[in-house]
């Protein structure tokens, strides 16, 4: 069940950060904008890899100490702590020789779903009742 | 005889008077300026910076500012900033897109200067003195200044809350004779 819950995180992270890159690249083309500097793409994978790998321990030690409430709290605190991340982007100061900041949360703000989006998606595939 | 010799003297006084006023070089503002704004928990810039200066060490009588920023321009770093910066509370930037400065006097202090004239933000206009220093490189110039702003002085914002009174304002212009 451990290595079943490292692998669903590491996949999830992995598939989260190849959506944020696909997304960071058209959103640079469609804006003619570019935050690369700040968003990296290596930190784009390992924030959403760590964002996976936490997501699975959360789960596997809420449904341990909880079997049967468990699932539906982690499913909770997940959404409230992924929706309550966005704030992060949406104060976060540009260098100011960045021209259109009011761009930034526009491309960082979808990007903080993704983790949770792929983690659910592929939960399936990892656990199964 | 006597009127013919008064007409020209006072012709060639007038004549000299303004041939001192154009003598007071002329500079282009570069597009490297620098126009910073600071306090506790806000800064940032203003993009576009537009004037005239006129400026002669040696004939600081004749040398006149007239700058321009456009309010509109303002970059926090952050777009929230920027607009509740822009918004009818702060700046107004759609009532007053620009803040405006025009000398009326320079005067030399130490091995600086200051410039007083009229600085008109937020549709309200006070005399302010500016210092300032002028260093020439080549053919071009910089005018470096730093001073502190009283925001409740022009109305920008409510007086109090989080945002200090105080707003530290930095300004670098390269210019280029012209």
């Amino acid at each position: 069940m451990f290595k079943r819950l490292l692998l669903l995180g590491l996949v999830s992270g992995i598939l989260a950060a190849a959506a944020a890159l696909i997304y960071q690249k058209i959103y640079f083309k469609s804006n003619e904008i570019d935050f690369s500097a700040i968003i990296k793409p290596v930190n784009v994978l390992l924030v959403c890899i760590l964002a996976g790998l936490l997501a699975s321990v959360g789960y596997g030690l809420l449904t341990k100490w909880l079997p049967k409430a468990g699932e539906i709290i982690f499913n909770f605190v997940f959404v409230i702590v992924t929706f309550a991340s966005i704030v992060g982007p949406i104060g976060f100061r540009l260098p100011l020789s960045y021209e259109n900041p009011e761009l930034f949360p526009g491309l960082t703000v979808p990007m903080h779903f993704f983790p949770a989006l792929a983690w659910f998606t592929v939960k399936p595939l990892f656990i199964k009742k | 005889m006597k009127k013919l010799i008064i007409s020209m003297a006072t012709l060639l006084a007038i004549t000299a008077v303004f041939a001192f006023t154009v003598l007071a070089q002329n500079w282009t503002i570069t597009n490297k300026y620098n126009i910073q704004f600071s306090s506790n928990d806000v800064g940032g810039i203003f993009k576009t910076f537009t004037g005239s200066i006129a400026f002669d060490e040696t004939n600081l009588a004749a040398s006149k500012f007239d700058v321009t920023i456009d309010v509109n321009s303002i970059n926090t770093g952050n777009g929230l900033q920027n607009k509740h910066a822009k918004s009818a509370e702060w700046f107004d930037a759609a009532k007053y897109p620009a803040i405006k400065f025009t000398s009326t006097k320079i005067v030399k202090a130490g091995a600086a200067y200051q410039v007083t004239g009229n600085l008109q933000i937020h549709g309200v206009t006070k005399e302010f003195t500016i210092p300032f220093t002028f260093k020439k490189a080549g053919a071009g110039a910089t005018f470096n200044g730093s001073f502190t702003i009283n925001r409740s002085d022009f109305k920008i914002g409510k007086p109090g809350g989080e945002v200090a009174e105080q707003i530290k304002v930095e300004v670098a212009v390269p210019v280029t004779k012209g």
